[in-house]
């Protein structure tokens, strides 16, 4: 199928599924096409990209408790028993 | 921008919520077995439970709740289903009957939060002189927030917001395994997920103000009520 090219405001609204991977392919493509053309949606692109990645990246730094292993073992032998 | 498209590679997930709804299958989980899938999936389980409730202490209480809810009813188990997606339902079921039980909400009233429009960050950084053509797109607000902060402003959100935005951001799920694990549609989770971003890119402009990373402009991208 062939798409019109998109618009600023229909590449911006497409922002988060392109991050995700959730576009379609031909969506994807046309997405890209606008983006290779497009410097202002090029900069707020790469930007979110930036902070998706800094939020993954600080969200998953947690050390789990060295005790809960432990406590869950025991917990599921007592709900055994 | 190369963007490739996410494989589907995922395994289906096991029709279990922790209720009495589950239904017995013939290939089911040994004791053993159990523990040692449990074991497997502890450290993300926890992540999980951490960002949810924000409070180690909690995340702890929460794990082993629900370690021993999905050991009841460990029988609604198939094998060859995703553990990781069957457990992480759980926890957040769990983690909802919990904040019921409690009579919490949500810390944020759902209103201050949802006139946050499209690219927030990037149009505030932006009226506040710190972005210019040369700089690393890396280079934004968020990195310069510790954990802590950016947990703070995660935890603002109300909790079904909260909820898929932690599984979003936890592991790199598809819409679709977040969309199995909450037990609503695909559609549910990308306009929840949508919102839940924007809502979290102003409450993170709120906290960068309270560090003094931005400007504190008073009145503007404010998320108090």
């Amino acid at each position: 199928m062939k798409l019109d090219r998109y618009s600023c405001l229909e590449t911006v609204r497409r922002l988060d599924d392109y991050l995700d991977r959730e576009l379609s392919i031909a969506e994807q493509r046309e997405v890209e096409r606008h983006l290779e053309t497009c410097d202002r949606c090029l900069g707020r692109f790469r930007f979110e990209a930036g902070v998706l990645d800094e939020l993954k990246t600080k969200l998953r730094r947690v050390r789990t408790p060295e005790t809960l292993a432990s406590r869950l073992r025991k917990a599921l032998r007592t709900e055994s028993e | 921008m190369s963007n490739p498209s996410r494989p589907d590679d995922r395994m289906p997930i096991a029709s279990a919520d922790g209720a009495a709804a589950l239904s017995p299958t013939t290939d089911r989980l040994t004791d053993t077995e159990f523990e040692v899938l449990l074991m497997e999936h502890l450290e993300p389980s926890y992540r999980l439970a951490l960002r949810l409730t924000g409070s180690s202490e909690d995340a702890e209480d929460l794990v082993q709740e629900a370690a021993l809810r999905a050991f009841r009813f460990r029988q609604s188990f198939q094998k060859g289903t995703s553990f990781k997606s069957w457990f992480y339902r759980i926890v957040v079921n769990q983690f909802y009957t919990n904040r019921r039980r409690k009579g919490d909400t949500a810390t944020t009233s759902l209103d201050s939060l949802t006139d946050a429009t499209d690219i927030f960050l990037f149009a505030r950084s932006a009226e506040a002189g710190l972005l210019r053509p040369d700089s690393d797109p890396s280079a934004n607000v968020v990195s310069r927030m510790a954990e802590g902060d950016v947990a703070r402003a995660l935890a603002a959100l109300p909790d079904e917001f909260r909820a898929v935005a932690t599984l979003y951001f936890m592991e790199d799920m598809s819409y679709k395994e977040i969309a199995e694990i909450l037990d609503v549609p695909i559609g549910t989770v990308r306009s929840r997920l949508h919102r839940a971003r924007h809502m979290l890119q102003k409450q993170l402009w709120k906290v960068a103000e309270e560090l003094g990373i931005v400007p504190n402009e008073p009145g503007a991208g404010s998320a108090d009520a």
